[in-house]
């Protein structure tokens, strides 16, 4: 892939460096944020016409915390339900095994070409270029994902992985990769040549596997939803069907998948529902169907009582929309595989660069959009708390932190300081100033200073 | 009713217009109004970025200085900083004390709203406004219920202006999308935090008004950056000097 | 230690309180839920035959084999001109397939099929266009009355279906058709 962690210049690679860059085409950057705000816009509208919603997102809170807080029980019962239905499953610790165990699996039958449909899951575990590596196609068809696939660039949002990119872009790789006319653009032509394309990926495939939307424990089902059909396409052509999943996407019965169901659309694209909705409850006959439940550092993330409700997350995607942030900076600033909220709630303890936790001003609308009532914005607070302790803050807070609250707890210093920067800013001209007041003047006009502060007057005018 | 002013250090030294008004309004209401000595920073500048042993000495020196203090109520025009006293003091002092004076502190618009509102006011202040709903005021505080949230809407902010004669209040498009000043987010995300300023104080200008309107002092000291740079016309006001304006 | 004892471990070091299954009691919208599916589904992009029944299915599957198109039907009393073929891949020029539905959702305009009346699974998703025969007093108010009357028996697969495949990959447009059917059309009987 060409996309990889630099570890050698992590200046560089920090959120503010890359979300400077992407700021520059200020044109780009309004076309970015509007279209997640309209995806914004059509949520609140579809959320706005169910009068229950707010007690859907509670449900959705109350379902997902009791099945954390009982997820050995229900891991196990799904297990024992899966293996009822004829499915196999296996049980991964972290990325690696999980690609060695699908390896395995594709290699024993053969496997040359896969398709795949949607997995944040694979992307987390990099199995793309594992499986590549050893000689296995893999075939992304959602139509995002493998334009992306084609671009050779990872998503940079987890629902609608391209949206960072123009028609004219798409068309240009199209046709590059697949010979669609030179200059065409038209969304509904590249999508009918991306349909022909994969339809032929789809039925020379050797085997298929999908992502998971919710397991369902008391059924040993698993449900996966999506709009173009390419899950179910892919599933159901091949005999041979792989799905992973996360420790976390498990939900005890039909009714909390019910409840999930009615959430999960709306609050990532405003529709009332994804075009498909597929309960895979067994394998096709003469088929074969296995599931890999992954964890990947889910446990690890239990330990701690606040980032523990990061695990209640459906990924919708609601959070990325809604991000003011993330709409200015793009899906590739955020060094992890998830970008905005969720994935700095989720990124943050790898995140080598210490930056992304402050990719954030705390505004809260992440944790007002969110349908299963994830924390976000204290999430998020609470890493920059468990950097701090670590030692491990960004731009240079380690060694100024402890100064400024020095110099806030002295009134003395503060109003000493104050008073020579309000006689400075009145007297000394702008262009004097401004250099010197770093990030702040070089956007903004500085402020006007006042004669006095609130106290001096007080004194003067008030007290006795 | 007896109150104790928290003016916080932004206030106090950069803004202190916002203060004054604070202050007369209060008074031109009947109330008693004090102010502690020896206010310091409620330390949000350190706890944002997780350092919590930076701010601890700010924020006790803070506390103290309303520990004892005889009141009703402790009022602060600030919301970003009440909300930040409130989980600082809570989290450097658990005594009954401490407990005692987070029991009392109020934001201004919430006060105005809750405990004291205003019967009347004399004077009119006919002008189209702009309402900046701040993050900490709308989602920490609920001054207004926020824009995500579904169901039955309410608006503490609009409710303790819409009294005032000829005034007309009017929102920006993306209603209560951040400003963009997040704190040190300013100076750290330079960048960003400016474009969502610039965005922001375009919006606000959109609506014709005459004044950005908010609660949120530090929103506002960055918005007026921002307007100044892109030469909007439209000027800040905080709501204490519109309500004393019309009281 | 195997990996799943590992992570059963693991759990057992989880800082989460214990937490109560809430019980889930949502109101329904009752009223007119003919009207309501025929909104949600004009919504997915698919069209709802409130009139005829299963005469005027028979009758559009008529005019389609009349037009040269490649129809088949597992849907009892709808005739077409293709049988169910050994391979799920053969059905792979399968204009239209007319396939049976259980539980319609109003909410959502989506329609819940199983695969004891697909034949092979892949059929409502490799056909050019789909038709779903669907009984009116089948249709239920939200997803919650549907997860207590759908089928899925062990080593099955059901699927819920809300209007023909779509995609807004390419700079937010709606595009109708994606990998799936390209259409999708209602009876109701």
């Amino acid at each position: 892939m060409a996309y990889q962690h630099n570890h050698g210049a992590v200046g560089s690679q920090v959120h503010a460096h890359k979300a400077d860059i992407f700021c520059r085409d200020e044109t780009r950057v309004d076309w970015h944020s509007k279209a997640l705000w309209t995806l914004r816009e059509k949520r609140d509208r579809a959320a706005g016409s169910i009068p229950e919603w707010e007690q859907l997102r509670q449900l959705g809170s109350d379902i997902k915390l009791h099945t954390l807080t009982n997820l050995a029980q229900y891991l196990e019962i799904f297990e024992q339900n899966c293996l009822a239905n004829g499915i196999k499953v296996h049980w991964a610790r972290d990325g690696a095994e999980h690609n060695r165990i699908v390896h395995d699996i594709l290699s024993s039958h053969k496997v040359k070409k896969l398709v795949k449909s949607k997995s944040m899951l694979t992307e987390e575990c990099h199995l793309n270029p594992y499986l590549e590596q050893r000689g296995i196609e893999v075939i992304d068809t959602d139509l995002g994902e493998r334009i992306i696939q084609l671009a050779k660039m990872p998503p940079s949002h987890i629902v609608v992985p391209a949206i960072h990119m123009k028609k004219e872009e798409v068309g240009d790789l199209f046709h590059e990769k697949l010979g669609t006319k030179a200059g065409a653009s038209d969304p509904l032509y590249l999508t009918r040549a991306a349909r022909a394309h994969l339809r032929q990926q789809f039925l020379s495939a050797d085997a298929a596997m999908t992502g998971v939307n919710m397991a369902i424990a008391d059924k040993g089902a698993v449900v996966v939803c999506t709009n173009e059909g390419n899950a179910d396409m892919g599933a159901n052509l091949p005999k041979l069907q792989l799905h992973s999943m996360g420790i976390d996407k498990v939900v005890p019965d039909v009714d909390s998948a019910a409840v999930l169901l009615r959430t999960l659309a709306r609050n990532a694209t405003g529709q009332p529902v994804t075009t498909y909705s597929a309960f895979y409850r067994g394998p096709q006959p003469e088929g074969e169907m296995h599931i890999i439940i992954v964890d990947n550092g889910r446990t690890e993330m239990l330990k701690d009582k606040i980032l523990a409700e990061s695990l209640k997350c459906i990924r919708c995607g609601g959070c990325l929309n809604t991000c003011p942030v993330y709409r200015r900076s793009g899906g590739y600033s955020y060094n992890y595989t998830i970008p905005g909220p969720i994935g700095i709630a989720v990124g943050a303890k790898l995140d080598d660069t210490n930056s992304i936790a402050w990719a954030c001003t705390l505004c809260g609308s992440c944790t007002y959009i969110c349908p299963t009532k994830v924390p976000l914005d204290k999430i998020i607070f609470h890493h920059r708390r468990l950097k701090a302790e670590a030692g491990q803050l960004p731009y240079g807070k380690n060694g100024y932190m402890p100064l400024v609250g020095k110099f806030m707890a002295s009134p003395t210093m503060l109003n000493c300081s104050m008073s020579m920067a309000r006689t400075a800013l009145r007297i000394l001209p702008g262009s004097l100033l401004k250099p010197f007041s770093g990030a702040w003047g070089k956007y903004r006009e500085l402020p006007v200073a006042p004669n006095s502060s609130f106290e001096a007057w007080f004194k003067q005018h008030r007290s006795l | 009713m007896k109150i104790a002013l928290f003016i916080p250090c932004l206030v106090n030294q950069m803004m202190p217009d916002v203060a004054i008004a604070t202050l007369e309004l209060l008074e031109k209401l009947g109330h008693q109004v004090i102010l502690p000595e020896g206010q310091t920073c409620c330390g949000q500048p350190m706890t944002n970025s997780g350092c919590f042993d930076a701010a601890r000495s700010t924020t006790l020196k803070l506390l103290n200085a309303f520990k004892g203090v005889e009141c009703d109520a402790i009022v602060c025009p600030a919301a970003s900083c009440l909300v930040a006293a409130k989980e600082n003091f809570h989290e450097f002092d658990s005594s009954p004390e401490a407990q005692a004076v987070i029991d009392k502190l109020y934001e201004l618009t919430e006060f105005l709203h809750d405990i004291a509102p205003i019967p009347v006011f004399r004077k009119p202040f006919a002008h189209k406004i702009s309402l900046q709903l701040s993050c900490h005021g709308i989602r920490m505080l609920s001054l207004a219920t926020p824009s995500e949230q579904m169901g039955p809407r309410f608006n503490k902010v609009e409710a303790v202006l819409a009294k005032i004669a000829g005034i007309e209040i009017l929102y920006p498009d993306r209603r209560d999308e951040c400003c963009g000043f997040g704190g040190t987010f300013a100076v750290d995300e330079g960048a960003v935090s400016a474009k969502m300023g610039k965005d922001k104080a375009q919006a606000h200008a959109a609506t014709g008004a005459k004044y950005v309107v908010g609660f949120d002092p530090s929103c506002l000291l960055h918005l007026d950056g921002m307007i100044r740079r892109q030469q909007l016309p439209i000027e800040i006001r905080h709501i204490a000097q519109v309500l004393n304006a019309a009281l | 230690m195997s990996s799943k004892l590992e992570i059963l471990n693991a759990l057992k070091l989880s800082a989460l309180m214990n937490h109560p299954m809430p019980s889930i009691e949502v109101a329904p919208r009752l009223e007119n839920l003919v009207g309501q599916f025929e909104t949600n589904l004009n919504a997915v992009a698919g069209t709802l035959h409130k009139e005829g029944g299963i005469k005027a299915l028979q009758a559009k599957v008529d005019e389609l084999i009349a037009q040269g198109l490649q129809v088949i039907s597992l849907v009892e009393g709808v005739t077409a001109n293709r049988e169910m073929p050994p391979t799920a891949h053969e059905l792979k020029d399968i204009d239209y397939a007319v396939i049976p539905g259980e539980i319609g959702v109003a909410e959502n305009g989506a329609i819940w099929v199983n695969n004891k009346n697909l034949g092979h699974r892949v059929t409502p998703f490799i056909c050019e266009n789909l038709i779903l025969a669907l009984p009116t007093n089948k249709i239920v108010p939200t997803l919650h009355q549907a997860a207590k009357e759908i089928t899925l028996a062990s080593g099955e697969f059901g699927v819920f279906i809300a209007g023909p495949s779509k995609t807004a990959d390419i700079e937010q447009a709606l595009v109708v058709g994606a990998h799936g059917a390209c259409s999708s059309n209602v009876y109701l009987l």
